[in-house]
């Protein structure tokens, strides 16, 4: 019985602290974004609250929470309330499932995997029912276009995915990086170059991030799917898509660059490789922001379902063939 | 252990209350949209029921399968509806006497049942050709589909692959005469 307290308590112990952990990083990851951005396009970036702007995002935090959360009219109240939620806990619930280091993870099941799978296939809830919910042209194109963006590039992403499970011969995620330390070349990215390629293009995507963040295009659509919302319930939608972002480069961590290992190890810092590759690709992400243009609509479906996922599939066969003649 | 056991009957309870009342309201709303967001809610308890019997495989595929594509697929349907005039039917007033029959019938059918299997004490353990704890369910699941259910398997796979060339085949462009 005191086993079952007892665990019971690390286990929300470290829920919280991850939570924080996260929450934080993803305050911070806006501030990293403009500042980034700013010296790419030769400007400063925030700089006025706090030193350097460090306080920025809490100072965004603060202002959304006490904005006024405006209600339009003609909405339909229950699915505009939720929208918002079911968009960030299908973003954020993730996170639980990665192991940050060799004996730290929350949630260790054995269909990890699958499970971040179905709730990146979730996420589209959020965006579908708010851009339905809101009653407006500009909402409705812009759910329209994610749901299908969504959908298409889920599927690449998938199948890139699949050839790692493949390799690892399993689906628990730990499992998948202790499979890669033991693997010839220490991680999958260079047997799965292909299907890297393929993950890394359809978790943009899948985060509706530029060069494919169509379902919020300004010039076309306002702001897309969530352009009814106000305060505290735009800002979920904002943490949604950052939190994505952060478990998307995770998994890409986990599955493709060798998780917690790195060339050698750090004392009294388990996490610290993770971490480093974490970071280097959420600045991949802010770069190629600043880097490329948005795509046209149809060029990011014949992208999806003409070049990445015959590139997953094909990638999938290989990885069988090799598998299977050695 | 005595907890173990509530606890899970515990959740077992709240499970199958969500699921009955989710369904019973999906049936009963009259705008589709809502409908849908409360199938959801029945095939997201549903997932957790099938993780609360020891089933982690069948609950991701529920979740990746009913609930993020199939809804997602009906959703997409519902939002070419006109809702403005469907959410002014009024259901369930035109053969009141024949939708109630029919229900009864059911009832009468599902009480039966039930007597049969509670009250008739015909209600044994499975018997399983394997011990189920030995490996986890995936590795269950893997091995009987690969080994002794593989040509089923495949068939399964060749029917879906017709559908969606059905699909592709009715949505063709169709080169009229002038354009050819």
């Amino acid at each position: 019985m005191e086993d079952l307290w007892s665990n019971l308590f690390w286990f929300l112990a470290g829920t919280v602290i991850l939570l924080i952990v996260s929450l934080l990083h993803v305050a911070y990851l806006t501030y990293a974004e403009r500042k980034i951005i700013a010296r790419m396009q030769q400007r400063l970036g925030p700089n006025r609250v706090g030193p350097r702007g460090l306080l920025q995002p809490i100072a965004d935090m603060l202002k959304l929470l006490t904005k006024e959360d405006i209600i339009p009219a003609q909405v339909d109240r229950p699915v505009f309330y939720i929208a918002p939620f079911i968009s960030l806990v299908c973003a954020g619930t993730g996170i639980a499932l990665v192991p940050l280091w060799e004996n730290f993870v929350i949630s260790n099941i054995n269909v990890g995997l699958l499970f971040i799978l179905a709730l990146s296939s979730l996420s589209a809830y959020g965006v579908i029912l708010s851009g339905w919910a809101s009653n407006s042209r500009y909402a409705f194109l812009g759910g329209l276009r994610a749901s299908a963006q969504v959908i298409s590039y889920e599927i690449a992403m998938s199948l890139a995915l699949l050839s790692v499970v493949l390799m690892a011969g399993s689906l628990n995620l730990g499992d998948i990086v202790r499979a890669q330390i033991n693997s010839p070349f220490k991680v999958y990215l260079i047997p799965q170059l292909i299907g890297f390629f393929v993950f890394i293009v359809s978790a943009v995507a899948e985060c509706n991030r530029t060069p494919f963040d169509l379902p919020e295009a300004e010039t076309e659509l306002v702001a897309g799917y969530f352009v009814e919302y106000s305060g505290m319930r735009f800002a979920l939608f904002y943490l949604a898509e950052y939190f994505g972002m952060l478990v998307m480069s995770a998994l890409a961590v986990t599955c493709f660059l060798g998780g917690w290992a790195g060339p050698f190890e750090v004392p009294y810092v388990p996490f610290f490789w993770f971490v480093v590759k974490v970071y280097a690709l959420l600045f991949f992400y802010i770069w190629i922001r600043a880097t490329l243009p948005r795509y046209r609509y149809d060029q990011l479906m014949d992208l999806g379902w003409k070049v990445l996922i015959p590139l997953g599939l094909i990638n999938l066969f290989l990885t069988a063939l090799i598998k299977l003649i050695f | 252990m005595g907890l173990g056991i509530e606890l899970n009957s515990l959740i077992f309870g709240y499970l199958a209350f969500a699921m009955v009342v989710s369904s019973v309201l999906a049936v009963l709303s009259k705008n589709p949209v809502h409908t849908i967001l409360l199938v959801l809610v029945m095939v997201v308890h549903q997932a957790f029921l099938l993780l609360t019997l020891g089933s982690e495989f069948l609950m991701a595929v529920q979740l990746i399968v009913y609930a993020g594509a199939v809804l997602v697929l009906f959703l997409f349907v519902v939002y070419l509806i006109n809702l403005r005039k469907e959410t002014k039917h009024s259901f369930f007033v035109k053969r009141f006497c024949l939708c109630s029959l029919v229900f009864l019938l059911f009832l009468g059918f599902m009480g039966v049942n039930l007597y049969l299997i509670y009250g008739a004490k015909k209600f044994e353990q499975a018997v399983l050709p394997f011990n189920p704890l030995e490996k986890d369910n995936l590795w269950w699941i893997a091995h009987y589909l690969f080994n002794y259910y593989l040509l089923p398997f495949e068939i399964i796979g060749v029917i879906l692959l017709v559908a969606v060339l059905g699909a592709v085949f009715l949505v063709r462009k169709v080169k009229t005469t002038e354009e050819a």
